[in-house]
């Protein structure tokens, strides 16, 4: 234990005297998460409204691929967004191997499933009452889908946390998209393996420890809002019963 | 004499392939005069609420034509349907309030449209179903009754001053001082606005003391008109 205890206090020391490269790290990390997750909400907000309220042909198909995409492994994603990206993969030409764009749209595959399939089950679990009701008081299509997602805004802010927590702690994509390349796109997880891999543990625990400190306030997020959001479940009330 | 603000010939709304032959509601003529108050009864299943979605613009008729405002609306009208939703505003059996303040709820519809909110407005809209603003207004969807909810959307549309208003069944599970304030609301409207109501209910009585005419409605047909003492 006492390896532990060591290591936690080095860990300790290294956060304390601000150490640069332990920050760079957290710094890439922030970064990308930052991209990743806006362009997740960007794309999988009204892909997730679409799925969750339109009816067409091949949509359980549909579901059934983002569900697939929930459980692809991280690692199979980072393979196939290095093909795409290395020098002679289609979009090679655009540069974006080993940076910190370049992980983000890795990241962004692994944070997008999430945010479609947590928004189209939101969006199918709120009242269908509530279209009807939105129609009849006037909104055109884009009107009906803002107001639609801010009427499930606490599952919409549950799935942004979800897909947040899994893009701040991954590592396979990271590690093969980003090249984990000191001062750039060496992200915490990153960090942690090839540190503890040299047999630097202080660096690692010091490093995990902020991991650590991100995740419980994420999950105490989710907590917070799952409680908040299964205390408003069944959507709008409606007009003539009371809850 | 103005034009009628709606009027259908040959309307029939149905399902599958030819819908005429599953017809779920069929009207060879019918005209709603400006600022008049139409009242629809029948048995659950006669066509009452699919006549008013039909008006309220969130059906479109299989086959026949509906005119508004003297204008035919046609396949381009249903496509910018919120448009012709903006002026003919109903307020249905399932209809709910946004899970927001009852004053958001009432100032929602005008949000919409780009209009200006003031709490004037919104108090008087509330006031017109009976509800205090400075009492009611701050409160959350959840800390209403029923009756109070049911009262809050129909001040959501009140606020909208639209041209027409359609109600179903705007009294179920009202109590009797809630229905008071309904009906004040309803001729208030007309008075007031000249807004030109429908309102299918099961309370002839309650009808026949506020509408103009009172048809009554079967197996999706009109099949009469009610005249006079039952």
């Amino acid at each position: 234990m006492d390896y532990f205890s060591e290591g936690l206090s080095q860990a300790v020391a290294l956060l304390l005297s601000l150490d640069a490269e332990t920050f760079s790290a957290v710094g890439a990390t922030a970064s990308v998460t930052a991209l990743a997750l806006f362009a997740s909400l960007l794309l999988g907000l009204p892909l997730g409204f679409a799925l969750g309220h339109f009816r067409f042909p091949g949509r359980r198909a549909a579901r059934l691929f983002v569900d697939w995409m929930l459980s692809l492994p991280t690692v199979v994603i980072g393979l196939i967004v290095y093909a795409l990206l290395t020098a002679r993969g289609p979009l090679g030409e655009w540069g974006l191997l080993f940076t910190v764009p370049g992980m983000a749209l890795g990241l962004t595959l692994l944070g997008l499933p999430i945010i479609v399939s947590m928004t189209a089950t939101a969006v199918e679990s709120t009242d269908t009452r509530l279209t009807e009701t939105l129609l009849s008081l006037g909104a055109d299509r884009w009107q009906l889908l803002l107001a639609t997602l801010v009427e499930a805004r606490f599952a919409m802010a549950l799935a942004a946390a979800t897909a947040f927590g899994r893009i701040v702690s991954e590592v396979g994509i990271a590690m093969m998209v980003g090249g984990n390349i000191k001062w750039q796109t060496r992200t915490i997880t990153t960090a942690i393996a090839l540190e503890t891999g040299k047999g630097e543990f202080a660096t690692g625990i010091a490093l995990g420890f902020v991991l650590m400190v991100v995740a419980l306030v994420v999950n105490l997020l989710v907590a917070l809002l799952r409680g908040r959001s299964n205390g408003r479940q069944g959507g709008a009330q409606p007009g003539g019963v009371r809850p | 004499m103005s034009a009628p603000l709606y009027s259908l010939r040959g309307v029939v709304v149905g399902y599958g392939e030819p819908a005429t032959a599953n017809a779920v509601l069929h009207v060879p003529e019918l005209s709603i005069e400006r600022g008049s108050i139409l009242g629809l009864v029948g048995h659950n299943g006669s066509g009452k609420s699919t006549l008013l979605k039909l008006l309220g613009f969130l059906l479109a008729p299989s086959a026949g034509e509906l005119s508004f405002d003297g204008r035919v609306v046609d396949a381009a009208g249903y496509r910018a349907g919120h448009l012709l939703r903006r002026r003919a505003v109903l307020l249905g059996q399932d209809t709910c309030l946004l899970k927001r303040s009852v004053a958001a709820n009432v100032a929602f519809g005008l949000k919409l449209r780009g209009q200006p909110v003031s709490q004037a407005a919104l108090a008087e809209a509330l006031g017109l179903v009976g509800l205090d603003f400075v009492e009611f207004g701050p409160r959350s969807w959840r800390e209403l009754s029923g009756g109070e909810a049911r009262r809050v959307a129909l001040a959501a549309r009140l606020a909208l001053t639209p041209e027409a208003l359609l109600l179903d069944e705007p009294t179920t599970g009202l109590d009797r001082a809630s229905v008071g304030f309904v009906q004040q609301a309803v001729l208030a409207a007309r008075e007031s606005r000249g807004t030109t109501l429908v309102i299918a209910s099961h309370d002839v009585d309650w009808l026949k003391s506020c509408a103009d005419r009172v048809l009554l409605m079967d197996e999706g047909r009109i099949t009469g008109e009610i005249l006079g003492e039952l």
